[in-house]
Parts: structure tokens; C-alpha cells; sequence
């Protein structure tokens, strides 16, 4: 017990240079927080009310020996993460449905269902606020004093020592019988707290006070600029926060530049010299064109023979024709995909060609031509050189040879001995 | 002081003895009345017992669910080193002694599917898995979703699932003999990997059990939602079966006010998970517009099956989840027995959700093959609820079966007396 008991039980520990003005309350020492529990409860019972206990941890079962009611805090969280849901409804209402009505992928101008997330954060914002601050108010914090500080045995509240103090304007306080409770209750030291006689120890320093209205005026200078801003016209330039940011060394594309002679930002391509990558020299596999016979270009008719053809091309072409053809032409090239069939039902036109019409124009194209169609568009069908490397968009015309073939397939088409299966 | 630790009453009743036949004789009773009813009531459908099925899986993922919930509350303590909750587990671990009664009740789905029955999982005809006329993705699932292999996983997931619950009950039985503190330790280390064991059982017997019901439709977090109303339904179903233990005058004095809280908080903590995954699901799906994906949600929520929706919406989730926030409504035991009541009949009406719209698929012959449509083949037919007695009296027979399984598991000790947290368990408080 000594340990924790440098002075003498009723000893003042403030230096001789601090005068004592009046009582401000007694400060008593326990061993352990059981008996922090003990002496709170008995502290409670003899009806005192204005005391509290200090620290250095959490103790279980401490407001109950004191006491102390049931804090209202969850009640406020509920108020607000309820405040916080029924905000960030509201701020989505208003800024996408209702202020500046804005389209998202078909979805509803106000769909509940994506808001719910945003909700969902702004519910735990408002309620997190509410736990912070509303624990600071009603702990009457930020707390930057306190009369007990005055006392050594105080600064240990946060290291290793179990305090209780009972505050002089309690009404059944009496210096006497007050120190003798604290003492009987089990306590191995009670001290008296006197405050500072000075009236300007009580007092905040007039200097803190200039720094923060100071601050907060100063804060508040960069929303009077924007309500200027946005109140009054000026034919001055505005304010470049970020100079180097708003004014880069670089020329951006189509733009002037007086470096050069023509004026000209862009410099085009220089004689002689190609992309990586894009030589692309085989017109026969790049461009569908051949050059037999007396040399000029003339439409490929069979397939390039750089070409591997085989059953693992031609289920490459089928799966790049899904993707890429068939949501115009159709599945089975007869012009009828999902698009046309959408847009005859809302009562538009969308031609798509027949590929597989024998009698039609791309049963008579060579392949050439064909690939030429994919890879620059024909019509208002827009080219796919962007979209189908080359080697697929071959892949491509050699699965619609197979759909021609396939879908005016007749009986001599089945093998002589599978014949009898068919009906 | 308050936080002074407590040994168990000495006057204190803890030895099941006859509460447990008085389970086993409920349970069997519910069981066979209600069961004949549902065989009788399937028969009369005239729907070549496809109704009778439907119910029978929602009914047995019902049970099934509490038994997971169980186990993985056991599982969790253990991990976790979880203190207050020790004069619970006992009831967690016997609850989680029903997997192999569940798994012989299971043979009712998967003996018919072996034997060829293909109208509960229409992956089981072997027309489904036809490419040029059914959609090619079950065609690719075949390898997976066919009667066999299920078997093979069926065999696999209860034989975990008992050796799961088999290895801390033993362990756990085996220390109200010793009480040798070196045991908890050795369940703590094993709880950690067993429980990634656990997660990946739970999550592919839903999957295999109610996701491939509508096999063309998938979701990843599927598996974690049914953990999640699994959990809800196995604290509820705790906190009533506690209450029935201490009605009959046994650990009266060892489960406290405090436990109950804590059982509380516990089902409206799941509750909200559960609505955070089930919107998870359905954000994701709905946000993507994905045909074969929203599928799911278009029938649940523009048919007359929106107004289950809302309820589940409502029912599952907002209404418990504002009433189980303050504390009163957990630590008064008549309110908290009413939210336990309601959050198990709401899970029912969740699985019910889950399962009982795929009902509608149709086959139709085309060309001498099976071509199937409906709710799940991309045609959405607005099918009305259909709501048959069977759905419910086949949950009454297999709520009894489980409580028959309770009963034959209810042995020795209804509390683990010589676990070294039980004296901090006892005089646990909530600040």
C-alpha cells in the first residue's frame, strides 16, 4: 500500500509558491478497481451526487455503483443514422432525378435500388458523427482543465491509479465527514483540492481567443471569393491556383503551333518511316487483294494461302460471328438478329443483308471483298478493322461460306449412308 | 463485486434425462402425422409428385440449416476463444449432432434422382443437357450437375459435416469427464482450419442443393447468403430451445438475462448480414442487366411473386432489424422469443423465395426431344404463387424430424461443466 502513498494522508501536495484559494473537493486514492466499485457505491448511498471517478481504463460496472443512468447516446446514433439515410436519399433524388435529371444505362431517373449504397454510407456517416460528437457533448468535452490537475496524484490517473473525487458543491459535502467516508470506504489516501486564488488561472487567455476568431475568419475568405465569383461578372481572367497545371509546355492535337513554318501542332507522318507493327506488306492477308495475272489488284477469291484452314478456324469464326455479326444479320445470316427484330417492334426500319441468300450479293462476292466489307463497312455498316484482328475477320468470312452452305443445304448434301436417318 | 466468477449452482439441474425423450417423442409425432399428410397431400397434386419435392427441399434446407448454423457457432467459439457463450454450447453441439439424421432424411430427394427422377432438378433429364435445343450452358455444367456426381458430393458433404461436429462434440463430452483444460486448447487449434474446411462444404451443398435448381442462373455469393439466413434461423432456434430447457427446470440459474442479450444481438447481427449479401446479390444482378441473371430477379419481383418478395424484403430484414436494435426488445424474454419465432418462419418464407418459383419450368416435346421453359429458361412466364398446404405441412414433418434428432443426441450433460471458461460464462454481465 505505501507505494502508492508518497505523502501523509492528509497532506497537501501543491508547492509553497501556489496559494490555495477555496475547497474545490476531496480527491481519494483506492488500491484496485474492485475497490473503486466498493467505495463509488458506498460513496452513492450516503446520497452524494456531484463526484466522479478516474481511471486509467474502462472498469466494468462502475456506472451502475455510481449511479449513473443509462446514456441517451444510442437513442441520438438512432436519430441520426436515420438523419443520414433519409440526407442521402435526398441528395441523390435531387441532384440526378430531380435538379439535373440524368440518364444511367436505362436504369429509372430515381431507382431506389442504387441508391441503397449511398444511403447505406451516409446512414453510417451521420451515425459515426453522432457517436463522436454527441459522446464529447455529453461528456462536456474538449475538457482542457480541470481543478484536480492541481494535484500530483492526479497526473497517475492515467498510469496506474484508481481515483474518486467528490466536488466541495455537492450538498452533503462537509471537508470532515466527507474524508472520513472516503477513508472508511477503503481508500489509502484522501487529499483536499483547493483552486488557484488568481481570477486569471480560471480564465481562458485573451490570445487564444484572437487565434480562433482569427482562423475562422480566415476560413471563411475562400467562400466569400465564390459567392463573388458567382454573384458579379468581370472581364478579368480568373485565378489560377495551379499555374503550372493550367498552362502546360506541350501542344495538344490540332492545335496551332507557330514553331513550325505551316503553323501546324500535328506533324504528320515523316517519309519513309512506318508505325511498329503496321507494315502490314501482304495485300493478300491485310487487304483481301490479289495481284494474279496481269498484276493489278483485283479481289481474292479463294482464301489467303498463308491461311491455316481447318475445323479450329471455322469455330473461331463462328464464335467471333456471334459476337461481332450476329446481333444484325442473325444467328443463321438471314439478316433477322436481335436488333432489327427490336427495332420492327418499336416500328423503326434496320436493314440488315441476307448473308446466305444464294441469290443474293454476298453469295457472289469474292472473299476478298467480303473481308474488305468487314474490315471497312459497307452502307451504314460501319467497318470492324478496330474491333476483329485480321486473322479473325478471315476466320469470319470462311464461317459465312459454311452458313451459306449450311442453310441452303439440300438433301445430296447428307452423306449417301446417314440418308435413311433423315426423314 | 459483481464480476466475481461463479461455478455452477449446486442445486442447479443440468443432466438431460428425460427431456430428451420428451424431443424425441414430438419430433417423431410432428414427423410421421405431418409427413403422411405431405405424402398424402403430394399425391393428390396430380403433378407426378413435382410439388411434393419442391416443398421437401425447402423443408430439408430449413433443418439442414440450423444443424450448419450449429456447427458453426461451436466452431466459431472454439476459434475465437469465446467465453460467454459456454454455457450455450452444449445445446450448439447437440443441435449440431443432427447431421447424419439429416442426411438420412436427405436420401428422400436424392434416392428419386438416382432412380431417374429428373422433375425436382430438371438437370437430371438427360434432355436438358442437349446443346442444339437447351441452352448450351447446362449442356457445358453436365459434367457437375448430373444425378452420380451428385451422389458422390451428397456422400461428401455429410460425411464432413458429421466428422466436423463428431470431433468437438467428442472432445467436448470428453472433458466433462476430465476436465482437462488442455483439451480447449487443442479444439481452439483445430477450429481454425476445419473452419475453411466448413466454409467451402457450406457454401457448394447450397450451390448443389438449392442454387442448381435453376441451374441456367448462378450467383458467387449465393453459398454466403445461405450461411447467413442459416445463422438466423440457428440462433433463433437456440434461443426457443434454451428457453425450452429451462422451462423444464433444467439450468435455470446457469442461462442468464445476459446469455439471451448476447443470443440477441447475435440474431440481429445475422439478420443484417444476411440483408447485406441478399442485397449484395441482387445489387450486383440487377445492376448489370445481364438476361440470363435478372431472369431471377424479373420473376421474383414483377409476378405475384413480388408481394413474397416484400415480404421477405420486410419481414426477414426491416421489421426485425428496427426492433431487435434496442436492448430491451433482446433482454425482455417474451419479445426476443417472438423475434426468434418470427425470424425462423421468415427464413422458411426466404428458402420458400429461393426455391419454390422453379417450380414453374415446363417440358414440352419437340421433334421427340425435351424442350424445357419457364421461369429459368429465359422465358419469363408471370406463373401466379401457387401456394399448396404441402409447402407447409412438409416443413411441420421435417421441423420433426430435427427435434427427433435433438432428442436422440440430448444426452449426460446439457452444459459443459468442467470447461475452464464456464465460471466467466456464468457471471457474465453486458456493461
Amino acid at each position: 500500500m505505501d507505494k502508492h502513498n508518497p505523502h501523509d494522508e492528509t497532506a497537501h501536495s501543491e508547492p509553497a509558491e501556489q496559494p490555495n484559494g477555496e475547497l474545490y473537493g476531496v480527491l481519494a486514492e483506492f488500491d484496485t478497481p474492485g475497490e473503486l466499485i466498493e467505495a463509488a457505491r458506498k460513496v452513492r448511498d450516503a446520497g452524494y451526487t456531484e463526484f466522479d471517478c478516474y481511471s486509467p481504463f474502462p472498469v466494468h460496472g462502475i456506472d451502475e455503483a455510481m449511479g449513473i443512468k443509462r446514456t441517451i447516446l444510442p437513442l441520438l446514433v438512432f436519430g441520426g443514422g436515420f438523419t443520414g439515410l433519409l440526407l442521402g436519399l435526398l441528395l441523390q433524388w435531387w441532384t440526378n432525378a430531380y435538379d439535373w435529371p440524368w440518364l444511367i444505362s436505362g436504369k429509372p431517373i430515381w431507382s431506389l435500388p442504387a441508391n441503397i449504397p449511398i444511403g447505406f454510407e451516409t446512414t453510417i456517416l451521420l451515425s459515426v458523427f453522432t457517436t463522436f460528437f454527441g459522446m464529447w457533448i455529453l461528456n462536456r468535452l474538449p475538457q482542457v482543465w480541470h481543478p484536480f490537475f492541481r494535484l500530483d496524484r492526479f497526473a497517475r490517473v492515467t498510469d496506474d491509479a484508481f481515483l474518486l473525487g467528490i466536488e466541495a458543491r455537492d450538498g452533503k459535502f462537509k471537508a470532515e465527514s466527507t474524508s472520513e467516508l472516503l477513508k472508511n470506504a477503503g481508500a489509502i489516501a484522501v487529499e483536499s483540492c483547493y483552486l488557484d486564488p488568481r481570477p486569471e488561472s480560471r480564465t481562458v487567455p485573451k490570445w487564444i481567443y484572437a487565434v480562433i476568431i482569427t482562423t475562422g475568419v480566415m476560413a471563411l475568405i475562400p467562400f466569400a471569393i465564390i459567392a463573388k465569383a458567382r454573384a458579379s461578372t468581370s472581364s478579368e481572367p480568373h485565378y489560377h491556383i495551379f499555374g503550372d497545371m493550367d498552362f502546360q509546355p506541350k501542344v495538344k492535337s490540332d492545335a496551332t503551333f507557330e514553331l513550325f513554318g505551316d503553323s501546324r501542332g500535328n506533324r504528320g507522318v515523316i517519309a519513309g518511316t512506318l508505325a511498329r507493327g503496321s507494315l502490314n506488306a501482304d495485300d493478300t492477308f491485310y487487304r483481301g487483294l490479289s495481284r494474279a495475272g496481269d498484276g493489278n489488284p483485283s479481289w481474292l477469291a479463294e482464301l489467303p494461302a498463308s491461311l491455316e484452314v481447318d475445323m479450329k478456324l471455322l469455330e473461331r469464326g463462328r464464335e467471333r460471328y456471334d459476337i461481332y455479326c450476329a446481333p444484325c444479320h442473325g444467328y443463321d445470316g438471314r439478316g433477322e438478329g436481335a436488333i432489327p427484330r427490336r427495332v420492327k417492334t418499336l416500328g423503326g426500319v434496320w436493314l440488315a443483308r441476307n448473308l446466305v441468300d444464294p441469290q443474293g450479293a454476298v453469295a457472289k462476292m469474292p472473299n476478298g471483298q467480303l473481308f474488305n466489307t468487314i474490315s471497312n463497312g459497307f452502307n451504314t455498316m460501319m467497318g470492324y478493322a478496330a474491333q476483329i484482328p485480321h486473322r479473325d475477320r478471315w476466320a469470319i468470312v470462311l464461317y459465312v461460306r459454311a452458313l451459306q452452305r449450311a442453310q441452303n443445304a439440300g438433301p445430296q448434301d447428307v452423306p449417301a449412308d446417314c440418308r435413311n436417318e433423315v426423314r | 463485486m459483481s464480476n466475481a466468477e461463479k461455478t455452477l449452482h449446486p442445486e442447479e439441474k443440468f443432466k438431460a434425462g428425460k427431456l430428451a425423450g420428451s424431443f424425441t417423442k414430438t419430433g417423431a409425432g410432428l414427423a410421421v402425422a405431418f409427413g403422411l399428410i405431405s405424402v398424402l397431400l403430394g399425391m393428390s397434386q396430380g403433378d407426378h409428385w413435382k410439388r411434393f419435392f419442391f416443398a421437401y427441399v425447402t423443408a430439408w434446407s430449413f433443418v439442414l440449416s440450423l444443424a450448419i448454423g450449429a456447427l458453426f457457432f461451436v466452431m466459431l467459439h472454439h476459434l475465437v476463444r469465446a467465453r460467454w457463450s459456454t454455457v450455450l454450447r452444449r445445446l450448439a453441439e447437440i443441435m449440431a449432432s443432427t447431421f447424419p439424421v439429416l442426411a438420412v432424411a436427405g436420401l428422400g430427394i436424392l434416392i428419386p434422382l438416382l432412380a431417374g427422377y429428373g422433375d425436382l432438378y430438371y438437370w437430371a433429364h438427360h434432355d436438358a443437357h442437349n446443346h442444339t435445343i437447351n441452352h448450351h450452358l447446362i449442356s457445358k455444367l453436365g459434367w457437375w450437375l448430373n444425378p452420380s456426381y451428385f451422389a458422390i458430393r451428397y456422400v461428401i458433404y455429410f460425411a464432413i459435416y458429421i466428422a466436423l461436429a463428431r470431433t468437438f462434440i467428442k472432445k467436448s463430452r470428453e472433458q466433462d469427464e476430465s476436465g482437462d483444460p488442455e483439451l480447449s486448447n487443442r479444439m481452439r487449434v483445430l477450429s481454425a482450419p476445419l473452419m475453411i474446411v466448413f466454409s467451402f462444404n457450406t457454401v457448394f451443398i447450397s450451390f448443389d442443393v438449392l442454387m442448381s435448381l435453376a441451374p441456367k442462373w448462378y450467383s458467387t455469393i449465393f453459398g454466403v447468403n445461405f450461411f447467413g439466413g442459416a445463422n438466423i434461423a440457428f440462433f433463433a432456434a437456440l434461443i426457443l430451445i434454451s428457453l425450452v430447457v429451462q422451462r423444464s427446470g433444467r439450468l435455470t440459474r446457469a442461462i442468464t438475462t445476459e446469455h439471451y442479450h448476447d443470443l440477441g444481438k447475435w440474431l440481429f447481427a445475422w439478420t443484417f448480414f444476411w440483408a447485406y449479401t441478399a442485397f449484395s446479390q441482387f445489387m450486383l444482378i440487377w445492376y448489370a442487366n445481364l438476361p440470363e441473371e435478372t431472369i431471377f430477379y424479373k420473376y421474383r419481383m414483377f409476378s405475384e411473386w413480388q408481394w413474397v418478395t416484400i415480404a421477405v424484403a420486410v419481414g426477414h430484414f426491416a421489421f426485425p432489424f428496427v426492433f431487435l436494435l434496442s436492448r430491451w426488445t433482446k433482454r425482455i424474454l417474451p419479445s426476443l422469443s417472438f423475434f426468434a419465432v418470427w425470424q425462423l418462419v421468415f427464413h422458411w418464407v426466404d428458402l420458400y423465395w429461393n426455391v419454390m418459383p422453379n417450380y414453374h419450368w415446363e417440358k414440352t416435346q419437340v421433334d421427340g426431344q425435351t424442350v424445357f421453359s419457364g421461369p429459368m429458361m429465359g422465358d419469363p412466364i408471370m406463373h401466379s404463387v401457387g401456394f399448396s398446404p404441402v409447402d407447409v405441412t412438409m416443413w411441420l414433418a421435417l421441423a420433426g424430424v430435427f427435434l427427433f434428432a435433438v432428442g436422440r443426441s440430448m444426452t449426460g450433460n446439457l452444459i459443459a461443466i468442467k470447461d475452464p471458461h464456464l465460471p466467466s460464462s456464468l457471471s457474465f454481465e453486458n456493461y
